[in-house]
């Protein structure tokens, strides 16, 4: 077998933005998590999405986009509902900021759209 | 408590179909009549779970050869945790892949050893290489996810392209390309397995390309060889901080590597509980934290990043655990591992495969050149 030096090392988001950059979500695209990843943990404090990997614990927003993407939802929904719950935040940014961090997941392959 | 582990490396079995040269194993193998039972696992997974783990990657040896490892993985789901079967692929055909996953398996990973066959079997000195080829078409039938692990050394690295472009067409979600680690058999070959300066330049170069190429579609991790290396691994994210293994008879380690290191006792969870070795054990606290470390490490800034290097590293090459890990360019002891690189530099063979009709032949043929990992009693 192989040495898993790296499991630990992969476990905080630490996103970091690349080079690389993919296409953000169509507005009719139905974001999920990818093959391999699901919500896990022991507590509601203390959920977590489980990938191969690591796991990422989610908090405030990020935890509510990766609760909608739910492969039934389409992408343009779920910044509706959020634009609705964060009124007083400006929409676009909301749609830029959700469209930034589901783009860095889908690179991770721990969404896909 | 300061730290919980968060995840559970379970070997659960040493014996294994392939004698792969690289294997990380250690040379003294846990016998099969030691094994820990089903009931047993399911303990350790419960225990676990309580401990704060999330993950536990199933690897050996191969699990496959354990007649009950349905059973186990599914203990590991009730228990809470994400299952990661590391494998070779031998012992699995679509019927039992299909309870596996049915049993709650979430990932797979298939490591192969080369894109071409006859070189994939010389390394894994098996008739393997096929039938992973067959697996992994089978796996993307499933719902579970795939990696493809590559194992890459002096003697495949030259035909690296090749390699990912034939890993590519076997769709996994991941592609992880491991340089060897010298460890257990790795190290008794190394001589046979460093590459060469000029190789390693040319794989980094190849791996970014690829990454760029795969971006969205398949995630590319790599680990660089720590002999080439500016700074050690942070290895296992630090002794006792992280991750635990526990080997087939039960002895709970910090590491693959740790029942190397001479005057430490390693607990086994038939007589202690895994809350008490992970939290009590002196195995544990030997190096946890900070206060064991020698300079250059006590005062260096690096210390929180890679919390010294490796401990096993440090023993098999320097003869001292407690010293700063060789591979640190910082180390008084780095001489060792430059003049292992130089060597590795002075020549740029490549051993051609030997064909070979059994096992046995196979070694003969090869035991100039490196051993083959053998199977326990």
């Amino acid at each position: 077998m192989d040495l898993i030096h790296r499991s630990a090392q992969s476990r905080d988001l630490g996103f970091g933005l690349g080079t690389i950059n993919m296409p953000p979500p169509a507005d009719s695209s139905q974001p999920r998590l990818a093959a391999g990843c699901r919500w896990g943990g022991t507590t509601e404090e203390e959920r977590v999405v489980l990938f191969p990997e690591g796991a990422i614990k989610l908090q405030g927003t990020g935890r509510q986009v990766l609760e909608r993407c739910d492969g039934q939802r389409t992408f343009g929904e779920i910044i509706a509902e959020l634009q609705k719950q964060f009124d007083t935040a400006d929409p676009a940014k909301i749609r830029d900021d959700i469209s930034i961090f589901l783009e860095q997941l889908q690179r991770k392959r721990i969404v896909d759209y | 408590m300061p730290f919980n582990p968060l995840a559970l490396i379970a070997e659960v079995t040493h014996r294994c179909p392939l004698h792969c040269v690289y294997c990380s194993n250690p040379m003294q193998l846990a016998g099969t009549q030691t094994e820990l039972s089903t009931g047993e696992w399911a303990s350790i997974f419960q225990q676990s779970g309580k401990l704060g783990v999330l993950h536990a990657h199933f690897t050996g040896g191969e699990p496959l050869a354990r007649a009950d490892l349905t059973e186990v993985i599914a203990a590991a789901r009730a228990a809470g945790l994400y299952t990661n079967l590391i494998t070779s692929g031998i012992g699995l055909n679509e019927q039992r892949l299909q309870a596996l996953v049915a049993a709650g398996l979430d990932h797979i990973q298939i490591s192969f050893q080369d894109s071409r066959e006859d070189s994939a079997n010389w390394i894994a000195g098996a008739k393997a290489h096929a039938h992973k080829i067959e697996l992994s078409r089978a796996i993307r039938r499933y719902k579970v996810a795939f990696t493809v692990n590559l194992v890459v050394h002096r003697q495949n690295l030259d035909h690296l392209e090749e390699m990912i472009a034939f890993i590519e067409q076997l769709h996994p979600e991941r592609v992880e390309i491991a340089h060897t680690q010298y460890y257990g058999w790795a190290l008794a070959n190394r001589a046979a397995l460093m590459p060469t300066r000029a190789q390693l330049e040319k794989a980094v170069v190849i791996v970014a390309e690829a990454e760029k190429r795969f971006a969205g579609r398949i995630r590319l991790d790599s680990v660089v060889p720590d002999y080439y290396a500016k700074y050690p691994k942070a290895c296992m994210g630090g002794w006792g901080r992280r991750l635990l293994l526990i080997n087939p008879a039960g002895k709970v380690l910090p590491c693959h590597a740790a029942e190397v290191l001479p005057g430490l006792t390693f607990e086994n969870v038939r007589e202690k509980s895994l809350e008490w070795i992970w939290q009590e054990s002196s195995s544990f606290r030997r190096f946890r934290g900070e206060d064991w470390m020698p300079e250059p490490c006590r005062s260096c800034d690096r210390r929180t990043e890679d919390f010294g290097g490796c401990r096993c590293q440090a023993f098999l090459l320097a003869g001292d655990a407690t010293v700063t890990d060789p591979a640190c360019s910082l180390a008084p002891s780095h001489h060792i591992v430059e003049s292992a690189v130089r060597e590795a530099n002075s020549n740029t063979t490549v051993t051609q495969p030997a064909p070979a009709s059994s096992f046995v032949q196979l070694q003969k043929l090869s035991a100039d050149l490196w051993a083959y990992r053998t199977n326990p009693e």
